[in-house]
């Protein structure tokens, strides 16, 4: 690209403008519309793996949900639609029958088939697979495919849940011939899927290159071309989509919605977060192994606050342990109380006497994990708790998650991955769980009993009662449900995921043409 | 060019003393930052799956073995396997390389062809309005942190004044904000030392004698002046690569440039041993080999330095 003399004046001429009004850029006023037949996104970090049994890392499910399918698929508006199986029922209790779409076939021109949907899933399974995924179908006993179209996968106990496990990660269908060809290096090489966008060229670090897939089932995007970019800076990112040179950016930080909303061509768009950010709690350490102090701690945290100060509204103060948008989620129960005199009381009643209460933050692991963590403490301190901030490292918070050696509170953000309680406060806090630090023998029993059980009235008791008993004891103290943001150009029409999914499709995206 | 061989021998051995060095404290100090494990899988993997993926990458066995199978694959150039990518470890590195020699180079020009006159101009007119400003300038870029530098680059350069690209690698005009980022340390810290330098030498009797006998002015300095000055300034030119490489991994995250700087950052993210490893034992080496050649320039210029 050359640089012209006018070039150089038009740059001096908004250097002169963007100095006399602050956070002005000077910008077309017809940028509503585009002829662009490229979307260029931009994320915090590159990809790792195409194979998508091979990582669950978010940067690679926004690449990887969009060059393969699922059988099932998990839209923006939170519900589960036809992926490659058009129609799926329960027979009996333990197996599920798929009908799988017709004429579908993959990037490199090969027929999709029930034998591709068997393999695939039977892969994340195997051993010798080495996959990354392999906790994501313990329950499947075995999986059958009596004609090209069909599949029966049997469980080994009632499992309601399959359907929304084959949404996500884990369930992307992989190509049994041509992986078996390539082998798996030579796949995450150069990967083969059904979805609405193909491979073209990677550069490490630089950007990663797609293209439409003209032949998608489900229609073919808007766009001749997808270019992921990782730039990991903020900064850079943002300052990138303001001038156009990149149309969508993730991890948007709730300071800077602002700013993005302010420009005249672009605007932050959020999904409410399909999970919590939580402060867990190690109940097995006095004072937490009192439900009284944990719950003066709950009514000490002023989340109305937290929400409008540092997340600059945006989010919702949590009700319960279930995030909202998912099954069960019980919408008749108020948030959180914040009542600082109530928990005094509280605080008296259970005899606590000033021991400390450790948080361990990271900076940045969780949005805001630090500056949240400064607040809470100052707020507890109102109410008369020692309460101690700790900032350590991401590895240092690995190494403590996989020992189950947090000191006392600790910031996490549960992800519901199937849109359902027992995909996220049963994953995570159940018997076993990376977060068992606290017991109940009911609560326990509920669990286990809704996790088998495929009449959802039953479980949807099941997890009434759960919470009830989990607002008496928190072994999470729940914070707040953040929006996930994106700052994307107004010539864009997209709608985001609420789980880290970045779909481009047809039905939910397009440029605005002139 | 007696002693010549000696002196090479003995750079040559303290080359690889170096390299041994760096390569087992990156070694340490990688193991002591944490497991890579715990970051590959799924929050609720359970242990089983753990230990199986530990297994997996060799990250079982007992310490000194794998240091030991370490050092010995390092001989033969094999630094493993990526964790992250599943790719062997010096493939991945290679692919960054260039990026960070274009980078650096073009820094590490600009900063040297800019210093010299700048340093030798202020000399000359010591103590003047421009020696003072260029100082300045000077201090300015010697202590303004690169992550400041290349945010305010990318604020006014590229977003207000629409001059540059915001971030990435492409044509010329991608390089430019990130090459005056990473090279204003360098280009300061050269400037001000050839400024000292050709003081120091102008103070030089022989200076005096020169313009004595009527040596016209500009001759004094080109000759006399800058051939004397060269040493200390050759000296601190091999020292700043270094110190532009480590700049790289601040300039290159702050511009998304792909290069060794950013991988390495990434791969310590990541907990990816060998290519941190990989990356490390590399720019060592590249810093190795800049200040070996450099030694070798000294000999050149100074005959007294190789027979000492």
């Amino acid at each position: 690209m050359e640089l012209t003399r006018r070039d150089l004046l038009k740059g001096a001429a908004a250097l002169g403008a963007a100095g006399a009004v602050p956070g002005a850029h000077a910008r077309p006023a017809h940028a509503q519309t585009t002829q662009k037949k490229e979307l260029v996104v931009a994320q915090g970090g590159d990809v790792s793996m195409f194979d998508p049994h091979m990582s669950t890392s978010s940067n690679d499910i926004r690449v990887s949900f969009n060059v393969f399918d699922n059988l099932i698929s998990r839209h923006p508006d939170g519900k589960l639609h036809p992926g490659l199986a058009t129609e799926w029922k329960l027979q009996g209790q333990t197996a599920w029958a798929f009908k799988l779409r017709p004429g579908v076939k993959w990037h490199n021109g090969d027929a999709f088939s029930s034998a591709d949907a068997k393999w695939s899933l039977e892969r994340t399974l195997d051993p010798a697979a080495k996959t990354r995924v392999a906790t994501v179908f313990t329950t499947i006993d075995r999986i059958e495919a009596p004609d090209a179209n069909t599949l029966v996968i049997h469980t080994k106990k009632p499992d309601p849940l399959l359907p929304a496990r084959l949404a996500f990660y884990g369930g992307q269908i992989v190509p049994k011939k041509y992986l078996e060809a390539t082998g798996a290096e030579g796949f995450n090489r150069k990967p083969v899927g059904t979805g609405p966008v193909r491979f073209v060229s990677w550069t490490k670090d630089d950007r990663l290159v797609l293209e439409a897939n003209p032949d998608y089932w489900g229609g073919r995007i808007d766009a001749d071309r997808v270019v992921f970019r990782s730039v990991p800076e903020a900064a850079p990112r943002i300052a990138g989509l303001l001038k156009g040179e990149i149309d969508v950016i993730t991890q948007l930080p709730p300071d800077q919605g602002e700013k993005v909303n302010a420009n005249a061509s672009t605007r932050m768009v959020g999904a409410l977060y399909a999970g919590l950010y939580v402060l867990a709690v190690n109940s097995k350490v006095p004072p937490l192994d009192n439900p009284l102090v944990k719950q003066a701690l709950s009514l000490g945290i002023d989340r109305e606050a937290i929400v409008k100060e540092l997340w600059r509204g945006r989010g919702i103060v949590p009700s319960q342990p279930i995030a909202k948008g998912d099954n069960h989620f019980d919408a008749s129960l108020p948030p959180l109380a914040y009542n600082p005199k109530e928990a005094r009381e509280r605080l008296k009643k259970a005899g606590y006497k000033g021991e400390e209460i450790v948080i361990e933050t990271t900076v940045g692991y969780t949005a805001n994990d630090k500056p949240m963590s400064e607040a809470i403490q100052a707020m507890w301190k109102d109410v008369g708790v020692n309460a101690k901030v700790e900032v350590f490292e991401f590895s240092v918070r690995a190494q403590k998650n996989r020992d189950k050696s947090f000191k006392g509170l600790w910031w996490s953000d549960p992800t519901s991955t199937l849109g359902d309680p027992d995909g996220m406060m049963w994953r995570l806090l159940g018997p076993g769980g990376p977060q068992d630090y606290w017991r109940q023998a009911e609560w326990d029993e509920l669990g286990a009993a809704a996790r088998f059980s495929v009449d959802e009235k039953f479980r949807g008791d099941a997890y009434k009662k759960m919470t009830r008993i989990f607002l008496e004891h928190f072994p999470w103290l729940p914070v707040i449900q953040p929006y996930e943001d994106y700052g994307m150009q107004k010539y864009l029409e997209w709608t985001p995921n609420p789980n880290q999914q970045f779909e481009v499709r047809k039905f939910n995206f397009k440029f605005r043409r002139a | 060019m007696r002693g010549f061989v000696p002196y090479l021998a003995q750079r040559i051995t303290r080359a690889l003393i170096a390299l041994w060095l760096v390569s087992t404290v990156v070694f340490v100090v990688m193991r002591l930052s944490g497991d890579p494990v715990p970051l590959l899988l799924p929050p609720d993997a359970p242990r089983s799956e753990i230990f199986r993926v530990r297994a997996e990458l060799g990250l079982d066995q007992p310490l000194p073995v794998q240091y030991g199978l370490f050092l010995m694959n390092v001989v033969r150039g094999d630094f493993g396997r990526s964790i992250h990518y599943k790719e062997p470890a010096f493939t991945v590195v290679k692919g960054y390389i260039p990026a960070t020699l274009e980078l650096g180079l073009t820094a590490f020009v600009l900063a040297t062809l800019a210093a010299v006159p700048i340093g030798l101009f202020s000399a000359m007119k010591r103590n003047s309005l421009v020696d003072h400003a260029a100082m300045g300038v000077a201090l300015i870029g010697q202590s303004a942190p690169t992550f400041f530098l290349g945010i305010l680059f990318i604020l006014l350069l590229a977003l207000k004044a629409d001059l540059f690209p915001t971030s990435g690698r492409g044509d010329w005009r991608h390089l430019v904000l990130p090459a005056l980022t990473l090279g204003a340390f360098t280009m300061a810290s050269i400037a001000r030392l050839t400024r000292s330098a050709v003081l120091e030498v102008l103070g030089a009797d022989y200076i005096r004698t020169a313009r004595a006998k009527g040596v016209a002015e500009t001759w004094v300095v080109a000759k006399h002046t800058l051939k004397n000055a060269a040493i200390p300034i050759v000296t601190i030119t091999g020292l700043q690569f270094g110190t532009l490489l480590g700049g790289a991994v601040v300039t290159e995250t702050v511009f998304s440039w792909p290069g060794i700087g950013r991988l390495a950052v990434q791969s310590i993210y990541n907990r990816d041993y060998p290519v941190v490893q990989c990356t490390v034992f590399l720019a060592a080496l590249m810093f190795i080999a800049i200040n070996f050649a450099i030694d070798l320039v000294y000999g050149l210029l100074d005959p007294r330095i190789r027979t000492h």
